[in-house]
């Protein structure tokens, strides 16, 4: 049957064959016209420096939300009153050229600079000031909760156009140390746009009204953000670039591939070995500074085994702390102290736990479990690699304690809605956590049963004399009777071990060597940069 | 015509068993002589006796039986292939040729989960609404469609992201979006069969439905589930593989191939070992039961058609 | 036929009606909290509050379905708890990058593999035959995300033929947007240019994407051909000396084009929702990202909104197949 075929096939086959080259040659010439690759992206002959990032920035509203990736693009379009710069972070005045606190820590007066303009040329007024804190007061989401339980939006007056004054409910010492996270917004400009009272909430989602270094240029959603410099800021610029172009590339490895190209001049949120592979090449700078986010594997303090204070300091002894830094390819130091090393008023704590068999034995003996047999959980952000890896290496400790460990990865969302409750809280939980201030207020209001439920309270941890430390030094005002309370609370903490306390992990930011003016403050996220001192050369 | 046989073998009890089954004997002969012509059928039959073979045995022989399930090494970690890492090591220093060995058994325990639990719940509903008709069987078939509107994997996402990420809650997700193929498979068979000849006489020589469901009609529907199963398993494999590829699947250090690329994925170009080989294996598994089932369908099912 | 079609789309309702209601469950089953997800890590319970109100999951499940549903008749598709913004303008911005990719993905499966089932049938059981099968089969079972990801390593990073990822330039400023379709839009614009640019970083997100397709679309064409060859008028077109090419253009291609366009009609629905693994691989802005990234983060609302889209061209391109069967076969009419 075949065989009556064959006279003819060749020609068929030639014909079909020539078909299928024709779409071959078609997709080899698409292939050729890749365009030129230049070692800058320019417009209007000004070099434009490109971020390849992992993380949207879905909405740019500073009175909605903030995260590092958000905050990286709200800081470069707006400006605050004060904001945060160097090492030890400080907070340094901004829009508020000064200010002044009355004796009784309560009133806070603000002269604001006389040169500040909106990018549609409006002077930044008092008026400005006081409007832009009602309104994320007013919303109450993002930034909301570090003032709004002792600052009521009508005590806030503009005294006169380049004046304002905050009064708060009561004398808070950190005050001023939030206020670099509360930007200032252009209300003719927003209300122009409101919808529905929305306080111009649907416009600013990808549109900004700032007074900041850079404007908003384009927006694709999902792909990338280009921001357009104000060449007449007025703080002025440190040196030339035109813009910046803030670009999604998701997988880590693109990343790479991005920088090794020249398509991409900075890039923050790669892996440890990938960061390393980057860091041997000629070219490229990292920056690796210890943050201020601590990783700790919280225990749940009231939970079924981990409230067994023996039980968590077998655990604690039985780590290998060394693995964590492993882990990070030598780039993080161990915690000394509940505190990490940026916070104002750390100390180090004296026998923090390290890897010690022994001890840990001597303590499983001590609880209820003495001879383990028990399975602890050990949840963590499914996908976050880091914490993967510590999973591993807890199972691998804890197996010389006759004690298993089931990994369970969650999405942050059952992550957190798990750890809400101390009946849900998983035995451990793998936790980064970054206080928003280097003020010692917000590291240790995280052991206040005010944080209980919260991501960074996980642990339910309760202890009725630290928390009444906390409270006493939260609204103590002079450094010098503070300072010796945060070292007791420290030390207490460390005491009752409501989690390993685990290390400080050094950002991984790589750029190109012509990107310059790079500037590291601890205080920052580990992905956040900031962007108004960079340029390119 | 396997039930004619059948029915006749009742009748002949005093013939020998190759004597009653002589028809089905010579009915797996050309089976077997067609299979046997077919080179990537042969190509398929090959490699899934590969795969079942190291799934077995494979976990008794493996150099580092403790690094199937994860044990740390940092101080060998990213290792080359060499004569003692055969494969390489990963990213904690585990021997990554163990792993892929031991993900055998866990990658065959995958596929036998979801196309098996796909089959107990589409085969009896295909069963059901095909042969009751009337508003059982649209009932039925409408839930199917519902299913069935939706991208498969789109919707195991769904769930798999509303119960977790997990190797467990990945397997639920696939057989909960694997089933509706069954459904819709088994209920045209059976609607075509229903009013052949033969069940016509079984019903009224008094045979109960369920006798006819379980006698008649469901052994001639083997051969369409067998080909659909047998390339279900390598689907299935590819759908849990996927899950594991967006960290949805199954979790590290638990030795599944799809969740080691997944891991490995970050440390390409450079350590290419570490999802080379896991990839590796899931192509020549995949491959072998595409290939068998392609050969199966043109043996058993000729006629038919995606 | 009319009422045929009236009787799908009615049909097609009562279906997005279930789908819904079986997504809704679905990402309904945990306890997971997105007003607390959505206030930030930092939030205080007044804010989280705050949020559970505006979004109105306060209120029983059920309420919160049914007013879902009535927002969806007065045409408002809710909006995202994660990001504020509207369901519908990212449904507008996501969506037709899905499509476009999919149907060049398309495109070239059908290019290339309708001629391939030919060849294959012309020569069954003959070694390109085998070999047509194998890398075919081959192409389907490797992952697709791993075919992306190693076409990316060595076609975009070591060769630099293609774009590591995105879908334009990043430089290029896209066309103002007409059909929200990024190639149609450049050219009713007269971006040539872009045009270019854009199919050229389509290309190799499109052809990893296209083996599954490819594949089935030899299957059909194969098989259809082997039917038609030994169909009598072939026999007797032959025996009239008609050459092999003029058969298989003239009578076996036309045969076999019917099923040809049923199978692009499964496939394209299915890969509108199989583009995800790709869209993660080349950064490609698309619906799959967009509601695996709703799916993780609980984001109820695009969840439901990604679920419409995908689930009504899902039913659509079925039922578009039915009725084309339906207006050549009137046996297929009388089924339903």
């Amino acid at each position: 049957m075949r065989t009556e075929y064959d006279g003819k096939q060749g020609v068929l086959m030639r014909k079909l064959f020539k078909l299928t080259l024709v779409a071959g040659v078609a997709a080899a010439v698409l292939a050729t016209v890749s365009p030129a690759v230049d070692a800058f992206e320019r417009r209007n002959g000004q070099k434009i420096m490109v971020m390849a990032q992992r993380q949207a920035v879905p909405i740019m509203d500073p009175s909605i939300k903030y995260d590092a990736s958000i905050r990286t693009m709200q800081q470069a379009m707006y400006d605050g009153l004060m904001k945060y710069t160097g090492t030890p972070p400080t907070v340094t005045p901004w829009l508020a050229e000064r200010f002044e606190a009355s004796d009784d820590g309560l009133t806070y007066t603000f002269y604001l600079v006389k040169n500040a303009k909106f990018h549609n040329g409006d002077p930044v007024t008092a008026e400005a000031v006081r409007w832009s804190f009602a309104r994320t007061l007013k919303l109450g989401k993002g930034p909301a909760w570090m003032l709004n339980a002792f600052l009521k939006a009508e005590n806030i007056k503009a005294v006169d156009d380049h004046t304002v004054s905050f009064t708060l409910d009561r004398s808070f010492a950190p005050f001023t140390s939030f206020l670099p996270w509360w930007y200032i917004m252009n209300p003719a400009q927003v209300m122009a746009n409101e919808v529905d009272g929305d306080m111009g909430q649907k416009w600013l989602i990808d549109h900004e009204a700032g007074s900041g270094p850079y404007k908003l240029r384009r927006v694709e959603q999902g792909t990338l953000y280009e921001l357009e410099r104000v060449q007449d800021y007025w703080k002025g610029h440190k040196g030339p670039l035109g813009g910046i172009i803030y670009k999604l590339i998701r997988e880590s490895s693109a990343q790479r591939a991005a920088l090794m190209k020249g398509e991409a001049d900075i890039s923050t949120g790669l892996s440890p070995d990938e960061f390393d592979q980057l860091a041997k090449i000629k070219g490229m700078v990292t920056s690796t500074e210890p943050a201020l986010t601590a990783f700790g594997i919280k225990f749940n303090t009231q939970g079924k085994y981990t409230s067994d204070k023996n039980l968590r300091k077998a655990v604690a002894y039985a780590f290998d702390y060394d693995a964590l830094v492993k882990i990070y390819n030598g780039r993080a130091v161990l915690q000394t102290s509940p505190f990490t090393d940026s916070i104002k008023g750390k100390v180090n704590v004296p026998n923090m736990p390290r890897q010690d068999l022994a001890k840990a034995k001597e303590y499983l003996a001590k609880s209820q479990w003495p001879t383990g047999g028990i399975e602890l959980e050990y949840v963590y952000v499914q996908g976050l690699e880091e914490e993967r890896l510590m999973g591993l290496v807890l199972i691998d400790n804890l197996k010389d304690l006759n004690i298993t460990v089931k990994m369970v990865p969650l999405t942050w969302a059952n992550m957190v809605a798990r750890g809400s409750k101390k009946e849900t809280s998983p035995d451990m939980i793998a936790i980064f956590a970054t206080p928003v201030s280097t003020d010692p207020d917000a590291v240790a209001i995280q052991y206040h049963p005010s944080s209980h439920g919260a991501y960074y309270g996980v642990h339910f941890y309760d202890n009725p004399e630290v928390t009444k430390l906390i409270e006493e030094a939260r609204f103590t005002g002079e450094w010098e009777k503070r300072a010796p309370l945060y070292a007791k609370i420290q030390q207490m903490i460390t005491d009752d071990q409501p989690e390993i306390f685990g290390m400080m992990r050094e950002r991984r930011i790589v750029y190109r060597d012509w990107v310059k003016g790079f500037e590291y403050s601890p205080v920052r996220m580990t992905e956040e940069v900031d962007l108004y001192p960079m340029y390119i050369e | 015509m396997a039930e004619l046989t059948k029915e006749a073998h009742e009748l002949t009890v005093s013939l020998d068993w190759r004597e009653r089954h002589v028809s089905t004997i010579r009915m797996l002969r050309l089976y077997a002589r067609t299979f046997a012509r077919n080179g990537s059928a042969m190509l398929g039959l090959g490699l899934v006796l590969l795969f079942l073979t190291t799934a077995a045995i494979g976990p008794y022989f493996v150099p580092f039986p403790d690094d199937a399930t994860g044990s740390v090494h940092i101080e060998r970690k990213l290792q080359p292939p060499d004569a003692v890492h055969w494969f390489g090591t990963d990213e904690v220093g585990n021997d990554v040729f163990t792993r892929v060995i031991v993900g055998a058994r866990v990658t065959l325990q995958i596929a036998c989960i979801i196309t098996g639990v796909a089959m107990l719940i589409g085969i009896p509903l295909g069963m059901i609404a095909g042969y009751m008709g009337g508003w059982v069987q649209e009932v039925i078939m409408r839930i199917t469609d519902v299913f069935l509107s939706v991208p498969g994997l789109m919707l195991a996402i769904a769930i798999v992201g509303a119960l977790g990420p997990g190797i467990v809650n990945a397997m639920v997700a696939l057989s909960l979006v694997w089933w509706p193929g069954y459904v819709r498979l088994v209920q045209a068979k059976t609607l075509s069969l229903k009013n052949e000849i033969y069940v016509d006489a079984a019903r009224s020589m008094g045979a109960g439905s369920l006798r006819i469901v379980f006698v008649h009609l469901l052994p001639n529907c083997t051969s369409p589930i067998i080909v659909k199963a047998s390339m279900d398993m390598g689907m299935a494999i590819l759908g849990a593989a996927s899950l594991g590829f967006l960290g949805l699947g199954a979790q590290p250090p638990f030795p599944e191939w799809g969740a080691m690329i997944s891991v490995a994925r970050t440390y390409l170009p450079d350590w290419w070992w570490y999802s080379f080989f896991p990839g590796t294996a899931i192509v020549i598994t995949v491959l072998g039961f595409n290939l068998l089932g392609d050969g199966l369908r043109d043996i058993l099912d000729p006629k038919h058609r995606e | 036929m009319i009422r045929f079609t009236f009787k799908r789309l009615m049909l097609m309702v009562l279906m997005l009606l279930g789908l819904l209601a079986i997504t809704f469950t679905i990402s309904h089953i945990v306890p997971a909290d997105p007003a607390a997800l959505a206030a930030g890590p930092d939030a205080n319970v007044e804010m989280i509050e705050r949020y559970r109100v505006e979004y109105g999951l306060d209120r029983p499940l059920a309420e919160q379905f049914l007013v879902y549903l009535g927002k969806l008749l007065s045409g408002d598709w809710g909006k995202s708890i994660h990001t504020t913004r509207p369901v519908w303008d990212d449904l507008v911005t996501y969506f037709p990058n899905t499509v476009e990719l999919v149907v060049f993905s398309i495109a070239i499966a059908v290019l290339f593999g309708i001629p391939l089932g030919i060849v294959a049938a012309v020569n069954q059981n003959r070694p390109i035959d085998h070999v047509i099968r194998v890398l075919t089969v081959t192409g389907v079972a490797m992952p697709m995300f791993w075919l992306g990801l190693m076409a990316q390593l060595f076609f975009a990073l070591k060769l630099g033929w293609f774009p590591l990822g995105g879908r334009i330039e990043m430089m290029t400023d896209p066309p103002q947007a007409i059909t929200h379709l990024l190639l149609v839009d450049a050219l009713l614009n007269g971006h040539f240019g872009t045009f270019v640019d854009a199919l050229h970083h389509m290309v190799l997100p499109a052809v990893a994407l296209c083996f599954p397709a490819l594949a089935s679309i030899i299957r059909v064409n194969r098989a259809e051909m082997l039917e038609t060859l030994k169909q009598d008028y072939i026999v007797n077109a032959r025996a009239q000396g008609l050459s092999t090419f003029r058969i298989v253009a003239v009578y076996a291609l036309r045969n076999a084009m019917l099923p040809t366009m049923a199978m692009i009609g499964l496939r394209f629905g299915w890969m509108l929702g199989g583009t995800v693994l790709i869209e993660t691989v080349f950064d490609w802005p698309g619906i799959g990202l967009y509601a695996v990234q709703a799916a993780i983060s609980s984001d109820f609302e695009p969840i439901m909104g990604a679920t419409i889209v995908l689930g009504f061209f899902f039913m659509l391109t079925n039922l578009l197949i039915d009725m084309i069967y339906g207006t050549l076969d009137p046996r297929v009419r009388e089924q339903v």
